[in-house]
């Protein structure tokens, strides 16, 4: 996974995340998209994606402090890219890797039909998620990628990279 | 103004990441509208939807058509999820002989909460309205 640095940068986050939190910074991505002159539709794609992402890790993440969550929107020629980062432990790295696999290889199509599914007849977590965030961020985004690399000891760094076209 | 719950009427008054809540059964008038991404959405919308089904099992269907309103800002996938279930007790009455409509309010130009009104309008057996606004 890539990112230049050629993107302009329009927000960034990095260190602790809770439901405090989130708000300021939906309110900052916001004002930012905003100042950038980008309308409701493409607007709501990418705030709700941060929103569902930065729930996930609000809900799912491991917590170290030497290890915070990472935020970042910015801009490129093509659109705009949302990249989110986190630590998970080893434990959930084999659910995450083969459950976003599935995920990724599915036709647009399918995608929208399990969401649908989900939505209708899917089951709320024990934490009250849908089960439904990362889905809908693949739905929600023109280009999807995610990697799982190595940090320290049993833990690993979650990064999402979800692009948006104008 | 603060929330107020009595067996006649829900008013819960919005934060940044819940909605506003105005059940008014008395007016015929259900809305709800702000912004809704709690952490967990069954903690708060739980108490919503027991609110609801307490009133609706003890309402007596008359011809007086009850308005459900819905204006959401930004709202997380288990808000959406909530939402059906609410929308499902709103069609449970109307089974029952209830006049309900739905009104599902959006900016206009936001052709992705439309599709999430369309979605909506599929799933659920009741009138169901997709009501474009200005922004």
């Amino acid at each position: 996974m890539t990112v230049s640095y050629e993107h302009r940068l329009l927000f960034r986050h990095e260190g602790p995340l809770d439901m405090e939190v989130l708000p300021v910074l939906v309110h900052a991505a916001e004002r930012a998209l905003q100042n950038e002159g980008v309308r409701p539709p493409l607007r709501r794609r990418i705030i709700s994606s941060l929103i569902e992402l930065a729930q996930n890790i609000i809900r799912y993440s491991a917590v170290n402090e030497k290890y915070p969550p990472l935020l970042l929107l910015s801009r490129t020629d093509q659109g705009f890219v949302l990249i989110v980062r986190n630590l998970v432990h080893y434990s959930q790295e084999l659910f995450l890797h083969s459950y976003l696999q599935n995920l990724v290889s599915m036709p647009r199509q399918e995608l929208e039909k399990l969401h649908y599914s989900t939505l209708t007849e899917g089951s709320y977590s024990d934490s009250g998620g849908a089960g439904l965030g990362l889905v809908q961020v693949l739905f929600k985004s023109d280009a999807f990628e995610y990697e799982l690399t190595p940090v320290e000891g049993e833990y690993s760094w979650f990064t999402v990279k979800a692009s948006f076209s104008l | 103004m603060s929330d107020l719950t009595t067996s006649e009427r829900l008013i819960i008054e919005p934060t940044f990441t819940t909605p506003e809540i105005r059940f008014d059964p008395a007016a015929g008038r259900f809305f709800i509208g702000g912004n809704s991404y709690p952490e967990n959405s069954l903690k708060f919308y739980g108490p919503v939807l027991q609110w609801l089904q307490a009133w609706a099992s003890k309402h007596t269907p008359t011809s007086e058509t009850l308005t459900v309103e819905v204006r959401l800002e930004y709202f997380n996938t288990s808000t959406a999820k909530v939402l059906l279930d609410l929308f499902r007790l709103f069609e449970s009455l109307y089974e029952r002989g209830q006049p309900i409509q739905i009104r599902w309010i959006y900016v206009a130009e936001d052709t992705e909460m439309e599709d999430a009104g369309i979605d909506y309008q599929a799933a659920v057996k009741v009138p169901f309205e997709l009501v474009p606004v200005d922004e």
